[in-house]
């Protein structure tokens, strides 16, 4: 499924990552990369995704997230 | 002349580059653009025993791919030879993420250190930190730090001078050996001989040709013979091969963290503020409701420089007196009073502002309050092309557009400051606001409040207009991307080097908005100056020349004035009608109308007389929309140090003020 799927307070596993070269940069520079865990902490519509990882609150823009595939934890 | 020893600063946003730079430079630095590019260059100098270092503060970003001008800059600037070591940081509360730009600079050959700031954060969140085992397994200096405290700094000094002398670079053998399990690496990096491209080991290139950087491939084409390159293409086409290069430096940073770092794990949640931004609903109303309480406490800081402004124009009656009893031409006695002391009290009023400004929103940002209102307004900032930080000056400039100018300062890339800046000329001022209503309610009487919404509803379409015009320019379409950024913990801010900074920035502001103001102010003096009163001014002259054209956009040659005269003060726009209709001496009246005085105490009736609906609302748009005022011009060439851009952005509200007037006017042809 889709980051973007998750709801509040879900754990789950990036599975895989979609996108131009541009986003996986971006993407894995952040610290979003196949296997890490995260966390979901909001998630509203019109609002970018906030997920915890790796010590750290990260916003994610909901289209930049369309290409982060998770399984659940 | 010695050359300086060059330090460059590598970090992530958020990683506290910023503070650490201001601190150590304070007022020694400059700040322009990269030859060429669209991205802010900051350089500064600083003195430690005895010895003088120069300073770099490379574009934030967060690795050294080529996703962005910012990065390809950072690369080619430490690859250049131009620093003699490069200063990495990270943040410390946040190591495993943050060290990611650390392990993206391994393999690259020159010397550095890596500074672990925040240190002071990651104590309270109970992590133990053990610099000297990471110094063991990276080879670099390493020093726990805080910005903040200025008991950090003798660590900072000495580890910088020991990463300059020693000279070593990270230790790349446990990261080359986590690479070597991917696809096609090992035979990539055989095909690239060692010393091929300056600043860069053959395992660096290695890596980033697997990730498909665009730039090192050029590079490579350039420096291998083709049937070589073939090859390395080949090896290279899977595509995915950042995310295995990333997995591999994530690996990389957990084994150098392992027994390094200990932490009592927290369970996270948002803290109270938190949850009030992040809330669907009241997110936005805490956003604006924090950006207005910031604009009130500029004020409390502007309140002094506002005094001494005024004390200089109380100065110009008491030296007019003076040079007019020792028998100066008139002619000089306005130079000096009209222009001169004029504009000085102007820009100091002004600058009060700009420091309050530059004061409390820098510590906004340094607290981390901007990054979460990035978050809420990242989705509607983003349709303009802007990051959601941009509604600050919005707003800020509903007050003043000088101050929303200044208050841009947080936003970090260029381009997106420079549109944000242009869309913010279009918000209504302070000034405006003042005689707007007024002039509304004279002409329209009940009827005010509709012009008003107009008004606003104009702006909005402006604003998006002017972000299609210029946006293009400005914000390249790969640039323009939805937020992926951290929202970090809330800082402490470092009140000294930030008020050493802001100190700084108001000084450089002064000296080059004095000059710009001065100029445009004489040019407007010398243009409306008539001599011994007998209405022959260029600007009369030129007015009345062109009056069959501004009739066209509904502006007679007495309203026209006042606009033209809008584009140095609001506030003198009144003043310069009021003198034009009841026919006094105007060049007199023009100067003194643009010390924000002067309008006729029976302004109402001269204006029913003289001036119709459709003039009148046409007049009202023209002004509203024409160039906030020649202080924020000033401001705003200041801010984008870009005379080019600060002359397009002056053009282009000058003509759309007439566009917007020419359809008012029609408009109200057709209702009155």
């Amino acid at each position: 499924m889709k980051l973007s799927e998750l709801k509040e307070n879900q754990t789950a596993i990036v599975a895989g990552l979609e996108g131009d070269s541009r986003f996986i940069g971006r993407i894995t520079s952040i610290g979003l990369t196949p296997g890490c865990t995260v966390k979901v902490i909001k998630n509203d519509k019109n609002r970018p995704v906030l997920v915890y990882s790796r010590d750290t609150m990260i916003a994610l823009n909901r289209n930049e997230c369309s290409g982060i595939e998770v399984k659940e934890a | 002349m010695s050359k300086l020893t060059t330090i460059a600063l590598l970090g992530q946003p958020n990683s506290g580059k910023s503070t650490l730079f201001n601190a150590l430079t304070g007022l020694h630095q400059h700040v322009g653009n990269w030859p060429g590019k669209t991205v802010e260059k900051k350089e500064g100098t600083f003195t430690h025993d005895g010895k003088e270092y120069a300073l770099a503060d490379l574009p934030g970003s967060y690795s050294l791919s080529a996703n962005s001008d910012e990065e390809v800059i950072t690369r080619d600037f430490i690859s250049s030879g131009k620093a003699d070591v490069v200063c990495i940081l990270a943040d410390s509360s946040q190591l495993e993420r943050s060290l990611f730009m650390t392990a993206d600079y391994v393999g690259i050959t020159v010397p550095c250190f890596l500074v672990l700031n925040m240190s002071d954060v990651a104590k309270e969140q109970g992590k133990k930190i053990d610099a000297k085992a990471l110094e063991k397994k990276l080879g670099v200096p390493v020093i726990l730090f805080s910005a903040t405290d200025t008991k950090s700094y003798e660590p900072f000094y000495t580890a910088l001078e020991k990463a300059i002398s020693s000279g070593k670079t990270i230790d790349a053998s446990a990261l080359e050996e986590a690479y070597h399990k991917i696809d096609g690496y090992q035979e990539i990096k055989s095909l690239i001989p060692d010393n091929l491209i300056p600043g860069y080991s053959s395992t660096w290139l290695a890596a980033k040709a697997i990730e498909n950087d665009p730039v090192v491939t050029a590079k490579l084409t350039n420096n291998l013979p083709d049937e070589v390159m073939g090859k390395l293409k080949s090896l290279a086409v899977s595509g995915k091969g950042a995310i295995a290069t990333g997995e591999c430096k994530f690996a990389w940073i957990d084994s150098v963290l392992d027994g390094a770092v200990s932490s009592s794990k927290t369970s996270v949640s948002l803290g109270k503020l938190d949850r009030i931004y992040t809330h669907k609903f009241w997110g936005k109303p805490a956003v604006v409701l924090t950006v207005l309480l910031g604009l009130i406490a500029s004020f409390i800081p502007a309140l002094p420089l506002m005094g001494v402004g005024m004390g200089v124009d109380a100065l110009k009656g008491v030296v007019a007196t003076a040079l007019a009893n020792a028998g100066c031409p008139a002619f000089v006695m306005g130079l000096i009073c009209d222009v001169g002391i004029q504009s000085l009290s102007y820009v100091i009023k002004m600058l009060g502002f700009v420091f309050g400004v530059t004061l409390v929103f820098g510590m906004l940002e340094e607290v981390g309050v901007m990054a979460r209102i990035s978050y809420v307004f990242d989705n509607t900032m983003g349709k303009l092309g802007l990051q959601g930080k941009s509604v600050m000056p919005f707003l800020v400039s509903f007050g003043c557009t000088m101050g929303g100018a200044a208050g841009a300062r947080v936003i970090d890339n260029w381009g997106q400051k420079v549109l944000t800046i242009a869309l913010a000329w279009a918000v209504p001022c302070g000034a405006a606001w003042a005689i707007i209503p007024m002039l509304s309610t004279v002409f329209f009487g009940a009827g005010a409040p509709l012009i008003i919404v107009a008004l606003l509803l104009v702006m909005l379409l402006h604003m998006w207009v002017t972000a299609k015009v210029f946006g293009a320019g400005l914000v390249k379409s790969k640039d323009r991307y939805g937020m992926i950024m951290e929202l970090p913990p809330y800082h402490k801010p470092k009140w000294g080097a930030l008020l050493r900074y802001v100190f700084g920035r108001t000084k450089d502001t002064f000296l080059r908005v004095i000059k710009v103001v001065l100029l445009v102010c004489v040019i407007f003096w010398l243009l409306s100056y008539s001599g011994n009163g007998n209405g022959s001014s260029i600007l009369y002259r030129i007015g009345v020349a062109i009056e069959p054209v501004t009739k066209l956009v509904g502006l007679p040659w007495q309203l026209f004035l006042a606009f033209i005269a809008s584009s140095v003060g609001k506030e003198g726009a009144v003043g310069v009608i009021s003198a034009l209709y009841t026919g006094s001496d105007y060049g007199a009246a023009f100067s003194r109308a643009m010390s924000g005085g002067g309008a006729a105490a029976n302004l109402n009736e001269i204006l029913l007389a003289n001036v119709g609906r459709p003039e009148a609302l046409a007049f009202i748009f023209a002004i509203t929309f024409n160039l906030p005022c020649v202080v924020a011009l000033a401001a705003t060439y200041q801010e984008i140090h870009s005379a080019k851009w600060t002359a397009k952005i002056a053009l282009y509200y000058t003509v759309t003020a007439l566009i917007l007037a020419c359809i008012a006017y029609h408009v109200g042809m057709l209702i009155w």
